[in-house]
């Protein structure tokens, strides 16, 4: 019976959000008290569902079945491993987060009735792509997170969030048409796409390669890979705070979770070095970090240049696939865990700013630490923690990462890390100082209309609510302890997980 | 009783178009319980025959108990009975649709006769996908092209007469190849049963090869004007956008389909496999299915009307029928044959839903329908299940036929027709999703005094194809055996 409870639990996990969307869409229209609560009840259910799924799963436990078939080896499936804990776990952590957060948030918005089922959807979809047990099935559950998150995207429905969500809609699309692509040949190619076969391609040629570059597409432009970042920049900043840290934090981490699948168990690593298609994902993660810090020192709307940051911090990422070792892969695994937690604190700060003070320019936020001392405080610990300063989990991922990179005898990624933890520092840290030491010279000013602004705003001005304040707080002190103890449970968790892909991938 | 039934299916529908203006004089209440009861009891009756051919395989039936080769034999194989499934399934709703919509738009003196057309239209289509005889075929051929005009004229306005004139041109140019090749190949061969005429083809191949290649081009223009293969597709964006919504749902749905089964009838059963070999026919096909799949796109992205850009997206989605007969291969036919069932649904929804907006508010400029979706939610969420089936979205039907034409263009090793796939889902997505967006997003519309509310008994029809189009999506199972069985010619 027990057993049984564990099997049905990543299904309950993806479909309960699901279900609870439709419900709280039901609900909205009586009263909104009741949406709020079951909104942040499903997120909380959620996540202790997922949690609850450790025990079977953190002793090298998979929980893997099929639920239909549609066509003869295409079907429905299901499958758990430690990698897809791991990042379950994460999304609906963060998730349960965010939905607490949103209600404050949402609160002077319009258009809740349509945010939270659709927030709820999302998570569950989310969930879904881990939970897949095939490529078929995490590419429904893909299609159908991409395109609902189209609404997130465009909540605001001003003009300009409606050019971004084009761009995103259409980058979409290519990118679903290139993991069909990439899938059929799969398919043809083996016969399954399944992810419990093992290795599904082992010689490489033309379709395989082929397969290999669309997948690349696919779930790049997801991960927010250059040259397909194109719409990341323009979509995350529009939408609603809470919804920014969802798409920068986790929605873009399934493109790194899909590559990571492809990387080691549709192909494995002798094939992959013989083809020399890491130094491509390598030269790729590169120009991605370098272009997305570069760019985000020149960007004025502080969203933007949290958006451009990530695409920076997703280069990591991919970089972290490339080298190809295990060591490299725990970093990989755990900056996936940092820079979620980092750029939902980043972006639930700045919600919180934005919600206060109606200010998105990174020049007018001079002195805003003194008023807002517990949400600039996090967003100071998540910045440093970008940097990569000790002790903070940003520099736990960067230390691992480059050891991998210096154990495949590759230091030149190391210089990258460095030269790119230097371009985070320089957009970084002018906003810190302004806002804590900043603004003294506004306040002493000599009445020109300017001046008088800012005065006003730095009387008027103190913490948000503390629906918001919490969550915030939560998450930035999580970067001071994933990183101040290198034994936690992120940390405990990226090892399996790498542990776990360099075994599948391995011959 | 039951071995009556291929003949009965015709009988029943043909038979009821012929009393409905009888019935019409009697009583005009009962026109549509007379139109819409024998169409339900011929969809029930696909239903048995199409579980009838999955137990004992397919097997034919004498007209009149006149032994071929001079009697007139119907012969239910898997992919007759899979084409009356598609037929029945698809006009009964369609015709529940049309009984609300149709006052709108034509004279009330004119709407008995719609239905007579309407009923003579999936008569004779019906026909077509059951006749093994080539001048009978011939005869259901011009009786569906009559009647297809004539649902296209019903709404006498001028653009109507236009477009339903030119189609009839075109149309009787089609069906003059038609006739000419019958002609040639009874010439030849002395018969004009399918299977006759397949026996001695071989032999005759020998003898008047050039005869048998024009019997051949002739057949390929024929039923490609009738299925507007580009670049015969003139007729079609004018009479599918200027027809009743309706009628637009049926011609897009089924019409135009069921000329490029009697096609693959012709070409896989009647003509040897042999000629293939010599005479690159299908790589034509298959050249001009490519232009077809992205020049139709291309032409449905400049349109500024709904029904218009409907049209243009069906000469694409034709395109993807004529690839699956092109690349000659079992996979990719199988996505060929279960892409008119799969589009018939989309398109006849897609068609409805345009139909149901221009009903109940009198727009059709695709720019003028901002703020739609909120007026008319149910409709619209269709309309955007209709538009994710179209890119292939997976989940909806469309997905499954363009997984089997993917797959079996790569089983033939030719990646680019995936590609080229893939790149007119891509278009797809392109002039859909806007519409979409646009209704849902971006703008307030203000209910509009003269706009009417949306009836019942025209949105049922749309959510139950929406349904199928989900559905199908599943669980293509029964489909996919019944079609693999099909191609087995």
């Amino acid at each position: 019976m027990e057993a049984m409870l564990y099997e049905m639990l990543p299904l309950w996990v993806s479909l309960f959000p699901i279900f609870m969307s439709v419900v709280i869409f039901a609900v909205s229209k009586r009263s909104e008290k009741m949406r709020n609560g079951l909104s942040i009840g499903t997120a909380v259910v959620t996540f202790f569902s997922v949690a609850a799924m450790y025990p079977s799963i953190a002793g090298g436990g998979v929980i893997e079945y099929t639920i239909f078939n549609i066509l003869p080896g295409l079907g429905v499936s299901i499958r758990l491993d430690i990698l897809s804990f791991s990042l379950a776990v994460l999304a609906s952590f963060v998730w349960m987060l965010v939905s607490i957060y949103s209600i404050d948030y949402m609160s002077h918005e319009h258009g809740g009735d349509r945010y939270y089922p659709i927030l709820i959807f999302t998570l569950g979809s989310c969930l879904g792509i881990f939970m897949a047990g095939d490529f078929f099935t995490l590419f429904i559950f893909f299609e159908l997170m991409s395109l609902i998150s189209y609404v997130l995207v465009i909540h605001e429905e001003t003009p300009a969030a409606l050019r971004a969500g084009y761009k995103y809609l259409i980058m979409t699309i290519i990118g679903g048409l290139a993991l069909f692509f990439a899938i059929i040949i799969t398919f043809e190619l083996s016969g399954t796409v399944s992810l419990s076969a093992g290795t599904l391609i082992t010689e490489p040629g033309t379709l395989p390669f082929l397969a290999f570059l669309s997948f690349l597409i696919g779930f790049g432009m997801k991960a927010g890979m250059f040259p397909l970042h194109v719409w990341l920049p323009d979509a995350h900043p529009v939408a609603p705070s809470p919804a920014s840290a969802l798409l920068s934090g986790i929605m873009l981490k399934t493109g790194a979770y899909g590559l990571l699948r492809v990387l080691f168990q549709v192909f494995n690593i002798p094939l992959i070095q013989e083809a020399r298609w890491d130094l491509m994902l390598g030269i790729l993660a590169v120009i991605t970090i370098i272009l997305g810090s570069a760019v985000a020192i020149t960007q004025e709307d502080l969203k933007r240049r949290l958006a451009y940051s990530s695409v920076g911090q997703m280069g990591y990422v991919i970089l972290g696939m490339a080298l190809l070792t295990e060591r490299a892969l725990v970093g990989d695994v755990f900056h996936i865990f940092s820079h979620a937690i980092m750029k939902s604190t980043l972006f639930l700060a700045a919600g919180a700013i934005i919600w206060k003070t109606g200010l998105r320019n990174v020049n007018d936020l001079k002195g805003i630490g003194k008023q807002m001392p517990v949400t600039m405080g996090a967003f100071t610990v998540a910045a440093l923690a970008m940097i990569g300063i000790p002790p903070l989990n940003g520099f736990l991922s960067k230390w691992t990462l480059s050891l991998g990179a210096l154990e495949a005898g590759l230091p030149i990624y190391v210089v990258v890390l460095l030269i790119s933890s230097l371009l985070n520092g320089l957009y970084y840290l002018p906003i810190i100082i302004a806002a804590f030491f900043g603004g003294e010279e506004h306040e002493h000013g000599h009445g020109h209309e300017h001046g008088h602004e800012e005065k006003e705003f730095a009387l008027n001005v103190d913490e948000a609510s503390y629906g918001m304040i919490i969550p915030v707080a939560i998450l930035g002190l999580s970067c001071l302890v994933f990183g101040l103890m290198p034994g936690n449970v992120a940390f405990e968790l990226s090892i399996k997980a790498a542990h776990f892909l360099i075994t599948m991938g391995t011959p | 009783m039951s071995n009556h039934i291929p003949v009965l299916i015709i009988v029943l529908v043909l038979g009821a178009s012929f009393s409905i203006p009888l019935v019409a004089r009697w009583r005009k209440t009962l026109i549509f319980p007379a139109a819409v009861t024998p169409l339900a009891i011929s969809f029930g009756l696909s239903l048995y025959l199409f579980y009838l051919v999955g137990q004992q395989g397919a097997f034919s039936y004498h007209l009149g108990e006149w032994e071929p080769p001079w009697g007139i034999e119907l012969y239910v194989d898997y992919l007759g009975a899979y084409m009356i499934m598609v037929l029945s399934s698809i006009s009964l709703p369609v015709l529940v649709f049309a009984s609300r919509d149709i006052h709108h738009d034509i004279r009330e003196e004119v709407v008995s006769w719609y239905y007579t057309l309407y009923l003579l239209l999936i008569g004779s289509m019906m026909g077509i996908a059951l006749t093994n005889d080539l001048f009978n075929l011939f005869v259901f051929v011009e009786i569906s092209a009559i009647a297809a005009c004539g649902i296209i004229s019903i709404k006498e306005d001028r653009k109507c007469i236009e477009a339903s004139f030119k189609y009839l041109i075109l149309s009787a140019l089609g069906s003059g190849c038609v006739l000419l090749a019958v002609a040639m190949i009874y010439m030849i061969t002395g018969y004009l049963n399918f299977d006759y005429v397949a026996a001695t083809m071989t032999e005759a191949l020998s003898l008047y090869p050039y005869n048998i290649l024009i019997a051949l081009s002739l057949l390929i223009v024929g039923f490609g004007v009738k299925s507007a293969l580009f670049p015969l597709h003139v007729w079609l964006p004018d009479a599918h956008s200027s027809a009743p919504s309706p009628s637009s749902a049926v011609l897009s749905g089924l019409v135009i389909k069921i000329y490029a089964v009697a096609l693959v009838k012709m070409l896989f059963r009647v003509f040897p496999t042999a000629i293939y070999e010599v005479v690159p026919v299908l790589d034509i096909v298959l050249f001009l299915s490519v232009l077809a799949v992205v020049f139709g796109s291309i032409f449905a992205m400049v349109q500024d009307d709904i029904k218009r850009m409907l049209a243009y997206s069906s000469i694409a989605q034709i395109g993807y029928v004529f690839m699956g007969i092109g690349l000659f291969g079992d996979r990719a036919l199988v996505g060929g044959l279960l892409h008119i069932f799969n589009h018939a649904m989309m398109k006849a929804m897609l068609f409805l839903a345009a139909g149901m907006i221009i009903y109940a508010t009198g727009i059709r400029r695709i720019k003028d329908l901002k703020g739609i979706g909120v007026r008319m939610p149910l409709t619209m969420a269709a309309f955007t299940i209709g538009a994710f089936a179209m890119v292939g979205i997976p989940g909806t039907s469309g997905f499954i036929s363009k997984w089997f034409l993917a797959l079996g263009a790569l089983d033939l090793g030719r990646p680019f027709y995936v590609a080229i796939i893939l790149l007119s889902s891509l278009l797809n997505g392109i002039y859909y999703f806007p519409i979409v967006v646009n209704a849902f997003f971006g703008s307030k519309i203000e209910p509009h005094p003269e706009h009417k509310d949306v009836p019942a008994s025209m949105l049922i029809p749309i959510l139950l194809l929406a349904a199928g189009v989900i559905f199908f999506g599943f669980f293509p199972g029964p489909l996919l055996d019944l079609l693999e069985q099909a191609i087995s010619f």
